[in-house]
């Protein structure tokens, strides 16, 4: 009892001891948690790099999930450019009535095939002198609409094939995304009197008329002459094909010259889009009288806006994604599972450096890092494999469909692989920290 | 004797170690359990003090105990029974990672069978116990190339330990032991798998070390390699036997 005091004293220097070694361990344990993952990432790219072969294949589960996804993305997202430009093209707050509905289940196009009539020049003029409260209303045809092709145009010695040969009235011009470049569209006279004129695409003015001014030119179009009276602006090309090969003439002249009772689409604008609805129940209802059809029968012809479109386009991505969703999740599992047992393996493996790792005053935590950091880099790897993949495959398919890869899709899969490597990594980690220092040392390998 | 002091500790034995003790055990215990009915006794009852700047021997045939306390010592392992102070700090009742930053900190460990990493260098083998108490690179390049200078392998920094005869390797390991500037260096027959001549460097080695002002505890079958030591303890089936000071 006699020293108390000298112990009493040394307690409490003893104690602050302690807590200056606390307070420098605090001090030094964030970095110290960043350096220790820093070697560990080095370390993980290190373990990939000595070995290639066993990585790709570990790996493959985890390329294929990311590939996947983002070629899809890509995909989808190139027709979605494509979708929204037509739409476009549409114009606003029009609707189109044709023999068929859009993007229809294949089953009631079968049915619609047998029973739906094509709109005919007659209608069209009903329409236009009975329906009431339109803005706007045009017809038009088109030869592929019937023999799914093209037709040639020449100029003096050059030809161009596979035009795309339109009748339309006036109007159209005003409806369409097609703007009048030079010259003019044919007027309401032209129209009537059946003339031999033509507003022809940028393509055609490009190759016929290089350094000419194109206007009163005389150019062939599937064995007809006609007159060039104006020159559209350039479009561009959607799925790798042009929009600027057509050539349009008055529908009247194409009935004359090309076919002898044309089917045509009416396309009918709105003043606004609280006016759709009722319009197109107008229309509907004229057109359904002028056909005689019975009260309870379906409509033989098809009412298209642009949502129809959009709906089904979104039906489409829906399923597209449901599907892709599935498939990506089975070989991201797959490729999860397959990192773990290469990451439990590589634990066991690795024992004794564990061991060695600990001695040295490696905390749980800064081994549980270590293989994280090693499962996530690897599974990142994948990852990246698998957007350099998707890059190459979506240049690819664009050249012959529709391919944009977005920068979302990119950062998602490299998000989405680094999560599973780092989910499926939990397992091995915390077995490999949870190692007692004496036995992981005891362990040869 | 465990009975009586579970049952009236006496100050002496349940307050710390006085000033300048480094280490000091107090009745440690550890039993392996090998199943249902047996259970080995590896220490039964180990007491003593180790102060400031000695150098001590663990000698005792095999099986006795002496990598037992060893890891004890090291913070490697956890006594069955019985209290452990190091530097005045009660140890033996912390937590795995409290142990491992004591390791990281206070000690440094030199193995039979050198345990290096056989991947890395030299240098990073050494740096690896900075890279645990979260040195920055730069200061952890310098010190680890200090002390690789301190055992004369300057110049062999960038090879792996398969490239390094065996006393280099060791060499390697005191290096590494050196570096985070421990409290005391423990090495469980540091000479045990070199021959006679590379031991004997290994010994001078540690003997310049303690006059630099190191603590050291080894362990040693050898009498050669125990009388560098100022202190044998010998220990036989677990208990102190003899607590020998040389000149
Ligand atoms: N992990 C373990 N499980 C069971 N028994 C063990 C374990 N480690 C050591 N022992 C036992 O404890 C006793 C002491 O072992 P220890 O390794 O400390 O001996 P040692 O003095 O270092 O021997 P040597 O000189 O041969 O290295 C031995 O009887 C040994 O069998
Ligand atoms: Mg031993």
């Amino acid at each position: 009892m006699s020293d108390g005091p000298r112990n009493a004293s040394r307690q409490e220097a003893s104690v602050g001891k302690d807590r200056a070694a606390q307070l420098r361990h605090e001090h030094h344990g964030l970095y110290s948690v960043w350096s220790a993952s820093r070697e560990a990432f080095w370390l993980a790219l290190e373990a990939l790099r000595a070995h290639k072969l066993r990585s790709f294949l570990t790996l493959l589960g985890v390329v294929i999930a990311t590939t996947t996804l983002i070629v899809v993305m890509s995909i989808v997202n190139g027709m979605n450019l494509y979708i929204s430009e037509r739409i476009a093209n549409l114009g606003v707050n029009v609707f189109i009535l044709h023999r068929f509905q859009w993007a229809q289940g294949y089953e009631s196009f079968i049915k619609a095939r047998r029973r739906n009539l094509p709109l005919r020049m007659e209608e069209y003029e009903f329409l236009k002198e009975n329906l009431v409260g339109y803005k706007n209303i045009c017809a038009d045809s088109r030869l592929g609409d019937i023999e799914g092709g093209g037709i040639d145009a020449r100029y003096r010695g050059h030809a161009i094939e596979d035009v795309r040969l339109e009748g339309t009235t006036p109007s159209f011009i005003d409806m369409r995304e097609e703007k009048v470049g030079i010259g003019r569209y044919f007027t309401d006279s032209e129209y009537q009197h059946s003339a031999m004129v033509c507003f022809i695409g940028q393509d055609l003015a490009d190759e016929f008329f290089p350094n000419t001014d194109p206007l009163g030119k005389e150019i062939t179009v599937g064995g007809a002459n006609f007159r060039v009276v104006g020159v559209a602006e350039r479009i561009g090309t959607a799925f790798g094909v042009s929009l600027d090969r057509f050539v349009e003439v008055p529908l009247t002249t194409y009935q004359k010259v090309f076919v002898a009772r044309v089917q045509v689409s009416v396309s009918v604008q709105a003043w606004n889009s609280q006016q759709m609805l009722a319009l197109e129940d107008e229309a509907r209802t004229l057109l359904r009288a002028r056909r005689h059809l019975p009260y309870k029968e379906d409509d033989n012809f098809g009412i298209n806006a642009s949502d129809t479109l959009m709906s089904a386009w979104k039906r489409l991505t829906g399923t597209i994604f449901a599907v892709t969703i599935g498939i990506v999740a089975v070989f991201m599992v797959v490729g999860g599972i397959v990192i773990m047992n290469i990451m439990l393996a590589s634990v066991t493996e690795r024992t004794h450096e564990i061991g060695i790792r600990k001695s040295l005053g490696a905390r749980r935590r800064d081994i549980l890092m270590q293989f994280l950091i090693e499962s996530g880099v690897t599974a990142a790897t994948g990852g990246a494999l698998g957007v350099l993949f998707s890059f190459i495959i979506s240049r690819i398919v664009a050249v012959y469909f529709t391919s944009s890869v977005p920068v979302h899709a990119v950062v998602i899969g490299l998000a989405l692989s680094t999560a599973v490597g780092l989910f499926f990594g939990i397992y091995p980690a915390s077995k490999a920290a949870r190692l007692d220092p004496i036995e992981a040392l005891r362990t040869e390998t | 004797m465990t009975m009586a002091s579970q049952v009236a500790p006496s100050l002496e034995e349940t307050i710390g170690p006085a000033d300048g003790i480094v280490i000091k055990t107090h009745d440690l215990w550890k039993t392996y359990e090998m199943g249902e009915a047996i259970a080995v006794q590896a220490l039964c009852g180990v007491s003593f003090e180790i102060e400031r700047g000695e150098y001590v021997a663990i000698m005792g045939p095999s099986g006795s105990g002496k990598s037992t306390l060893m890891n004890l010592i090291g913070c490697l392992d956890t006594p069955s029974q019985g209290r452990y102070w190091l530097n005045g700090n009660l140890v033996s009742e912390l937590s795995d990672d409290e142990l491992a930053h004591i390791r990281n900190k206070e000690i440094g460990f030199v193995f039979q069978t050198f345990n290096l990493l056989a991947r890395a260098s030299a240098l990073h083998n050494v740096e690896l116990p900075l890279i645990y108490s979260g040195v920055t690179a730069l200061e952890r390049r310098e010190r680890a190339e200090e002390a690789l200078r301190k055992v004369e392998l300057a110049d062999r920094m960038h090879h792996k330990p398969n490239e390094l005869s065996g006393g280099q390797r060791q060499r390697v390991a005191v290096a590494r032991a050196l570096v985070n500037d421990p409290s005391i260096i423990l090495a469980d027959e540091p000479t045990g798998n070199l021959d006679t001549a590379t031991g004997e460097e290994i010994m001078k080695l540690f003997d310049r070390l303690h006059e630099g002002g190191n603590n050291i505890v080894l362990v040693t079958h050898e009498h050669d390699i125990a009388a560098h030591a100022h202190r044998i303890l010998h220990i036989r089936d677990g208990r102190i036997d003899r607590d020998e000071r040389v000149q």
